[in-house]
């Protein structure tokens, strides 16, 4: 990273126009993994770079075009391919690369040394567990824009962990829940309170297929927790990259 | 302006994903005509822009590529899916010489495709956007999309430092940025409700 090491603002425009080598790709991709202004920053670039073709002069296909599209798609029909009912997935249901397995593993190192004097310990088995195929998914505020959070979950079985910081303490009649929202009903995966500096680690239980999942998000509920999402969405998820 | 009863692309593509072509073919009324200009300005020949084109809605429609609500708008992700695979074509068929020698990019004239108004006026947005950045800053931009090169690869191409590519990278995304706001949201608005 060339500036700004500590957010490598020229990288990510760099990124979002397919402009660096399969090296600096994947450092990008590492910090993005672990740094929710760099994430939102690459969206934003992102944004600006999908809308330069308007800047065109515009061309038009040949007529003969759309026929032969539609024939082809015809020919691959949806009965044929079995991979027809995803047709939209959010990248943080995608199996995590190698990148961001490392920069969370560097995470849980940090994290463990940082609550080492004040929490549980995540211990050994976080690691052996962020060692195995899983998915990292980054939740951002949005009732706490200052909010974030960390949730890395084991393919199989379905149980993972999540690192919190940046939420205001409750009251003792009020906690914090996770919910898995799929397409049946939004389910529990865990409830929790912070420290007084707005941190938390919880052991998580995703009680629906990971595949099916269509939103994480983190709400304040009355304590000891509801059957579904009632109070304010504190945190929702965003992608991993 | 789309009407309310124009579903919203993320509805397209999910109806695509059951196999709807009536979806794919408004999918492609809208965006058939960005993507193949996009194709014909990075290849540069009409028969392999065709060749892009229909790879392009064939890869969103049979599963190949999978929509993202989470990184962007739809017409973004289609114009992603077709700059890379421009680029995949070029770069097969060495095209890059080519390419480094052909004429700026033109400004926007009159859409000669139904473009909805707000596809106008996002035309219109971006093209004066583009036409207020300096050449050098301009420059940069298109050697990275259109042309496929890395920045280490302009650097060399321009006789410039690396450092230098890079900022002027970082500084025309971010006036760009600056100049259209809200006609480049980057999130689908609708798809807290999908």
């Amino acid at each position: 990273m060339t500036d700004e090491p500590q957010h490598p603002l020229d990288e990510l425009a760099a990124y979002a126009l397919g402009g660096l080598d399969a090296g600096e790709r994947a450092r990008v991709e590492t910090h993005v993994a672990s740094c929710a202004t760099c994430a939102a920053r690459l969206d934003e670039d992102r944004a600006v770079v999908g809308a330069l073709p308007l800047g065109l002069a515009p061309a038009t296909p040949p007529p003969a075009a759309w026929p032969e599209i539609l024939a082809a798609a015809r020919a691959h029909s949806p009965a044929r391919r079995p991979a027809a009912a995803r047709a939209v997935v959010p990248a943080w249901l995608r199996t995590i690369r190698w990148p961001a397995l490392a920069a969370l593993v560097a995470a849980l190192v940090v994290w463990n040394v940082a609550l080492h004097r004040e929490l549980t310990r995540p211990g050994p088995q976080v690691e052996a567990l962020a060692r195995r195929p899983g998915r990292l998914v980054i939740l951002q505020g949005t009732g706490q824009p200052d909010a974030s959070a960390r949730l890395f979950v084991a393919v199989v079985p379905g149980h993972g962990h999540m690192a919190i910081a940046g939420l205001p303490a409750l009251r003792a009649d009020r906690t914090y829940q996770l919910w898995f929202v799929s397409a049946t009903r939004p389910r529990s995966g865990a409830t929790f309170g912070v420290d007084r500096r707005g941190r938390a680690w919880v052991t998580v239980d995703v009680p629906v297929p990971f595949d099916d999942v269509g939103a994480i998000l983190v709400t304040e509920e009355p304590a000891p927790g509801s059957a579904t999402p009632s109070g304010v969405r504190m945190l929702e998820a965003r992608p991993w990259r | 302006m789309r009407g309310p009863s124009e579903p919203p692309d993320p509805e397209l593509l999910r109806r695509m994903g059951r196999g709807d072509e009536s979806a794919l073919e408004v999918l492609y009324a809208r965006y058939g005509g960005l993507v193949y200009t996009l194709a014909l300005r990075v290849v540069g020949d009409t028969e392999l822009a065709r060749e892009v084109l229909q790879d392009t809605f064939l890869r969103s429609w049979d599963g190949r590529e999978t929509y993202d609500v989470s990184r962007g708008r739809v017409p973004g992700w289609l114009m992603g899916i077709a700059r890379n695979r421009a680029i995949d074509l070029l770069r097969s068929r060495s095209h890059q010489a080519r390419l480094r020698e052909r004429e700026p990019l033109t400004p926007a004239t009159e859409p000669v495709l139904a473009d909805t108004g707000e596809m106008l006026a996002r035309r219109r947005a971006v093209t004066s956007a583009l036409e207020d950045l300096p050449a050098a800053l301009r420059n940069a931009l298109e050697l990275a999309y259109y042309g496929g090169l890395t920045q280490a690869e302009i650097a060399h191409t321009l006789g410039e430092p690396l450092g230098t590519i890079k900022s002027r990278t970082r500084e025309a995304l971010e006036r760009l940025r600056r100049r259209l706001g809200p006609l480049i949201e980057p999130r689908e608005e609708s798809w807290r409700r999908d």
